[in-house]
């Protein structure tokens, strides 16, 4: 029972970090198991805890509204799927998917709330597979980073680059929405 | 005394400039001379080089394009020369198989007559003989004279008349079936191989005669027009007769329809002008300018690229027409304020407007030319000068052809590929095209290091 240090290095928000102190986060890291459908993260519910997907594939997914035949309505749109590859996911996905899949050793989602307090999830995570994850909670992180404050370093360096990198692609995202909006406004 | 000196001294000073400006002239002069011959030299370099590339091109390859094109369009030369292969392939067949019996009823038929072996038959006469027997049968006239004897050969007949059959049925179909085509089109059809980059115009309107008048003084332009229009035949004549130059054709039929287009060869024309119809109107009816919006759209749903020009008169119909994706539109109200209000405030710019655009000759006012290979790359001021020495035209500015806009090609790899995909499924969806069609803008009198590109073509003032 248990996560080693080995599991932890393979997400990259813990790459840069050594595998004593991984084992020392390794320690507040609780395992858990579940089956195909189980919602993982809720997009609204405020969370103190980043999730380490280990296994399998998950789907990402925000509620939006969407135009379809009969008017607009509002549902569940999936943006992307998470998929490891050390090891890989143990079954097949229970739906093919419709969006492109992202695929790294391992996965950190929900790293926000290693930043913010009781921060919101902004989007659903479902799991497609049977999945083994852990939950490390950022108080218990909090205290590591304390006791090891080079560790705080280099992981809060990765999250801001992946932040920064999801800025630059929401502001592209931003321009090339507003082209269409006046290119759809002009016909 | 003072400013006697003064004057003395400015007016030696001007003098001094004259002369430097007259020394500078003659260098300025051949310098400008040396830039046009180098380009006129270069381009006729690169003008032989294509000709002579042209004629690289083998007359035998040339030949069997044709000659393909000719086949895939003409069912009745198809049909016809299939029948010519089949009576040659059987002649040569029974020539092989039954040369002594028909080398042998050659004697018989000709007797005395002239044979190309002199007294016995040779194979060319043998062969011969057999074509003939092969046209009497495949033309079904069947005299007897001649016919296979041993079972072979019989047989073989028996295959030959039979696949003659099939052929000859089909030979005479097409030619009843051109026969038939040529009656129900009757003289509606237009000759297809001259209609290439001509220009339709849909709707009869006054200023279409004036129009023309134009397009007729400008000997680079297109030469053929269709005009589509139901006003009387007679109109029509009297106002179309005065023109030389233009090769004009009168389709009395109802634009809108995608029929009538087709007729007029919409796909292959250079451009397809749309103007307020006022056939059949009476002197105070307004013209109906729904119909030039729904002709825009039958246009472009032909074909996406034809290049449509639209003339309205009422300001509420553009939106209707840029949703159409027309190319251009001429909308003459919009000139008219500024006209009135130049009087007013820079008297002299709406005559010069007038002389300008209303030249009729050819060889004055506002044109537009290519610019020649040479020339491309370089930049304005050298542009400028080489039309001023070698033409003496005055270079105002430049036509540019603007590629359309392509969103798709705006958005490239950038932002979320989920993003970029939910915009051309939304667009798609709701029928919006993610792309505009290329359209003409200009650039007057721009700097002097601006540089010309392909795309360029000069508007020179003669």
């Amino acid at each position: 029972m248990g996560v080693n240090a080995k599991q932890i290095q393979k997400i990259n928000y813990f790459s840069k970090v050594s595998e004593d102190l991984c084992s020392e986060i390794a320690k507040v890291v609780k395992q858990k198991k579940c089956s195909p459908k189980t919602t993982l993260l809720k997009e609204g519910e405020a969370g103190d805890t980043m999730l380490l997907i280990f296994q399998g594939q998950v789907e990402v997914s925000k509620n939006m509204m969407v135009k379809t035949s009969s008017g607009f309505t509002m549902s569940t749109k999936s943006i992307i799927r998470l998929e490891t590859t050390d090891p890989s996911p143990a079954n097949k996905p229970i739906t093919e998917p419709t969006v492109s899949v992202v695929k790294a050793p391992a996965f950190g989602i929900g790293e926000f709330s290693l930043v913010l307090d009781n921060a919101k999830r902004t989007s659903h995570v479902t799991a497609m597979t049977d999945i083994n994850y852990g939950i490390i909670k950022l108080e218990d992180f909090s205290n590591i980073v304390d006791k090891h404050p080079s560790i705080g370093g280099s992981v809060y360096f990765e999250v801001a680059k992946s932040a920064v990198n999801n800025l630059a692609t929401a502001t592209q995202d931003i321009s090339n929405l507003t082209q269409a909006f006046f290119f759809a406004l002009a016909k | 005394m003072d400013t006697n000196k003064k004057a003395e001294t400015k007016s030696s000073s001007i003098d001094d400039i004259d002369k430097k400006i007259h020394a500078n002239q003659v260098l300025y002069d051949q310098l400008h001379q040396s830039l046009v011959d180098e380009i006129v030299s270069k381009d006729d370099e690169a003008q032989k080089k294509e000709k002579s590339r042209k004629s690289d091109v083998s007359k035998t390859r040339n030949f069997l394009l044709k000659f393909s094109d000719y086949y895939q369009s003409n069912e009745l030369f198809r049909y016809a020369l299939w029948g010519f292969v089949a009576v040659f392939f059987s002649t040569t067949i029974l020539t092989i198989i039954e040369y002594p019996l028909f080398s042998g009823s050659v004697k018989d038929d000709v007797g005395d007559g002239f044979m190309f072996g002199g007294d016995e038959p040779n194979w060319v006469d043998t062969f011969f003989h057999t074509f003939w027997w092969a046209v009497v049968t495949f033309t079904t006239v069947g005299y007897g004279d001649v016919s296979p004897e041993t079972h072979l050969g019989k047989f073989l007949t028996i295959i030959i008349m039979i696949l003659n059959l099939g052929i000859v049925t089909m030979l005479t179909g097409a030619v009843s079936s051109v026969l038939v085509a040529a009656r129900l089109k009757g003289d509606d059809t237009l000759d297809e191989t001259k209609f290439y980059g001509h220009l339709i115009i849909a709707g009869w309107n006054p200023a279409v005669q004036s129009a023309l008048r134009l397009i007729e003084a400008n000997e680079d332009s297109a030469s053929v027009v269709i005009l589509i229009n139901e006003t009387e035949e007679e109109i029509i004549k009297r106002a179309v007769s005065g023109f030389d130059r233009l090769d004009i054709t009168h389709l009395s039929e109802n634009f809108t329809q995608e029929g009538v287009l087709k007729k007029a060869f919409i796909e292959e024309c250079g451009t397809f002008m749309i103007v307020p119809d006022e056939s059949g109107l009476l002197p105070n009816e307004k013209p109906d300018e729904d119909k030039t919006v729904l002709t825009a759209l039958t246009a472009k749903s032909i074909l996406e690229d034809i290049q449509v020009v639209a003339y309205i008169l009422d300001e509420e119909y553009i939106s209707h027409l840029h949703r159409a994706n027309v190319n251009e539109i001429v909308f003459p109200d919009e000139h008219i304020p500024h006209m009135l209000a130049k009087h007013v405030t820079d008297p002299g710019v709406p005559q010069l407007f007038d002389e300008l655009i209303t030249q009729e000759k050819q060889d004055k006012g506002i044109q537009v030319v290519s610019i020649p290979k040479g020339l491309v790359g370089l930049t304005h001021n050298k542009v400028s000068a080489y039309y001023k020495f070698k033409h003496k035209w005055l270079l105002v500015g430049y036509a540019i052809k603007k590629a359309g806009f392509s969103l798709e090609e705006q958005m490239g790899e950038s932002g979320s590929p989920i993003i970029r995909d939910m915009i051309k499924e939304q667009l798609d969806g709701a029928g919006i095209k993610l792309s505009s069609d290329e359209h003409v803008i200009v650039e007057i009198n721009p700097d002097d290091e601006y540089i010309i590109d392909g795309k360029h073509k000069a508007l020179v003032l003669r």
